[in-house]
């Protein structure tokens, strides 16, 4: 017996240090430049690449990566934290020189950040947060004031000012970025002389089901207060398209407008129905300026000098829709 | 003396009245509980509840999640549950709406997403009777593949601009009802018919009541259930396509709600009949205390997480009652 717990202990203590080996070897330290053999170790991770932006996201930074030669290790988490925070920090315990996010919030990355701060890995972001953090040296997403002043003036230019005019707000809260352009627009169009139908932000429950909940949301409520909308403002475009189906249906003249520029949302826009106005957020140039500060770091070792970039948004109208890729359609 | 006799006759009078009134409540209580939600909602919007709009308005928000929560009663009806209906709507709904999209006809695109729902409900029924798995473990598997088959077919995104015959199928009316409507009136008589006239329906049944007795009285438990996931995955197939017809879209997962609200429709309908059973009937009064909760707290502007609450307690109180029943009999 007392043989057989020298041999486990002897187990355990070489496992102990081959491990300590492993991490120790790879971790980068904050320095720039790459490992002593000059490869550079680039961890990506996102927890949206079920959704079109996420599955370009990932192709797109494996392009990159092949392209300048990054020794990349790309995790895809399924909106799954469980699985994917656990597979990223074993990817920092091998060591690497630089970790991406992808629209993946700082809320629900916490055991990450700290992987990262103890290995000294800086955080290189995209769309990961509505506000600055000092989780990330850098978080480069759109700007969503800018999103939301563009949609409630389209509305209200549509709709001959909001001045007494009823408009519904949809939102999902679990959504950080949806959450904050949510109430923004509460602000804005209550600002402007609006009333919000129902008094609050209408919540849909499940991103998945959005279309169908945004849908019965509208429906019922102009069941309850025949031709009581004047707008709909939904924080996505998915939701936008169910609340237009449930205004074509009860042929109300409202207008909806909605954030993503989807090829289903530009197409309702393009035939002129409820469909208004949606918003292009350029993640291929938002990309880019995310790749451009890597390569800065990893030539100089400097880090960016703003840990929040705000990018501009395009409003997307009929007038402009045929120039707009959609953002299902990027890859 | 003779008042102590009285008072005690009076006595076993008001337990007996009181006992009466509770076995009515745990008989009747979910018809109870949706007669008083329409009262109260209509008393609390007497203008809007009961218009022709609204109770329109209610029928079709219901109509799919009815046809999918009757394929459920059908695999509730021999004691077991269906995990993937939700995930299979999707999944048909999607290969429907591609296929539409690749330029085939209407017909071979409505063939191929039937054929979803069979292949779907036949891998179920052949895991479960068969390799004898426990149904929650073999439908929970094939709803996570399921949906991930969807995200292969959809490619991740949501399919749209399917033609205008295809979407007049859900958003299409007659006599100013929605067609959806007619289609869950017309597939829910056919189940409701076909538990209840037809051998194989009274075979469920009696697989439902003691799979041991059915047996040995010459059922062919296999086949039977292998039969009942069959057609439970060609129902909910039918449900999908229309959702999609409805929505004019697809994507991956987007009658995955279906699954939750059916599964709480069968047991809130399970309360209404003696035997605590699935039943047809009974899982469409579920299907309206769900359809007109939502509408009326909707109406009401009750918050959408409030409404989650109050669903899942109505689910807690529909499943206590049931087990009451259950005791009673």
């Amino acid at each position: 017996m007392r043989k057989q717990f020298k041999v486990a202990g002897a187990l355990a203590a070489a496992a102990i240090l081959a491990l300590t080996g492993c991490s120790s070897s790879g971790a980068a330290g904050g320095n720039g430049g790459g490992d002593d053999d000059g490869t550079f170790k680039v961890i990506a991770f996102t927890s949206g690449n079920q959704t079109p932006v996420g599955a370009w996201w990932v192709k797109a930074v494996t392009e990159k990566a092949e392209e300048l030669g990054w020794d990349l290790t790309m995790i895809q988490g399924d909106f799954d934290f469980q699985k994917m925070n656990p597979a990223v920090e074993s990817a920092i315990g091998q060591g690497a020189d630089v970790i991406l996010d992808g629209y993946t919030d700082v809320s629900s990355i916490a055991s990450i950040v700290t992987a990262a701060k103890d290995a000294e890995i800086p955080i290189f972001a995209m769309d990961a947060g509505t506000e600055e953090t000092d989780a990330f040296v850098t978080n480069i997403t759109t700007d969503q004031q800018a999103i939301v002043d563009k949609t409630v003036e389209g509305i209200g230019d549509a709709i001959g000012g909001l001045e007494g005019k009823t408009v519904m707000v949809i939102g999902h809260d679990p959504h950080a970025g949806i959450r904050y352009r949510s109430r923004l627009a509460i602000e804005a169009f209550e600002a402007a002389g609006a009333t919000i139908a129902g008094g609050e932000i209408q919540q849909v429950t499940s991103p998945a089901s959005g279309r169908t909940e945004a849908l019965n949301f509208v429906a019922d409520y102009l069941s309850a207060n025949p031709g009581g909308l004047d707008a709909v403002w939904a924080g996505w475009d998915d939701a936008a398209l169910g609340a237009a189906q449930a205004l074509a249906e009860d042929e109300s003249t409202a207008v909806v407008t909605g954030v993503d520029a989807l090829a289903e949302t530009i197409a309702a826009i393009e035939a002129g129905g409820n469909m208004l106005a949606t918003i292009e957020q350029p993640w291929p140039t938002v990309l880019d300026m995310l790749v451009e500060d890597v390569e800065k770091y990893r030539e100089t070792g400097e880090l960016p000098s703003k840990r929040f970039v705000a990018v501009d948004v395009t409003l997307v109208t009929k007038e402009n829709a045929a120039d707009i890729t959609p953002s299902d359609k990027l890859g | 003396m003779t008042t102590q006799k009285e008072s005690t006759t009076t006595t076993a009078v008001v337990v007996q009245q009181s006992k009466a009134a509770g076995r009515l409540l745990i008989s009747g209580g979910t018809v109870v509980a949706l007669i008083l939600l329409i009262l109260f909602f209509f008393l609390m919007r007497p203008d809007t509840f009961l218009s022709f709009v609204n109770v329109r308005n209610i029928l079709y928000q219901i109509s799919i999640l009815a046809i999918i929560a009757g394929a459920q009663t059908i695999v509730m009806v021999l004691g077991d549950f269906d995990l993937s209906v939700g995930a299979t709507s999707s999944l048909a709904g999607a290969v429907t709406s591609v296929l539409l999209l690749q330029e085939n006809g209407l017909g071979v695109a409505l063939l191929a997403g039937l054929a979803v729902g069979l292949i779907v409900g036949l891998v179920n029924g052949i895991l479960i009777a068969y390799l004898k798995m426990s149904a929650f473990v073999a439908t929970l598997a094939t709803m996570t593949s399921v949906i991930g088959l969807g995200y292969l077919v959809t490619g991740g995104t949501t399919v749209f601009g399917m033609p205008a015959e295809f979407n007049q199928l859900g958003q299409g009316r007659f006599l100013n009802i929605p067609l959806p409507v007619y289609f869950a009136v017309a597939i829910s008589v056919l189940i409701w018919a076909g538990l209840r006239f037809t051998t194989v329906g009274r075979r469920w049944y009696a697989i439902g009541g003691n799979v041991e007795v059915a047996r040995l009285s010459g059922v062919n438990v296999r086949f039977a259930r292998l039969l009942a996931f069959t057609l439970a995955g060609i129902i909910s197939a039918i449900g999908g396509i229309l959702l999609a017809a409805r929505l004019g879209s697809a994507a991956a997962e987007q009658g995955g709600d279906n699954t939750l609200f059916s599964v709480a429709a069968v047991f809130l309908g399970m309360t209404v009949i003696r035997s605590g059973a699935a039943n047809l009937v009974g899982t469409m009064i579920g299907v309206a205390i769900i359809g007109v909760m939502s509408n009326g707290l909707n109406i009401l502007g009750v918050n959408a997480y409030v409404q989650q609450v109050v669903t899942g307690l109505i689910i807690i109180a529909a499943v206590t009652l049931s087990s009451l029943k259950t005791r009673e009999t």
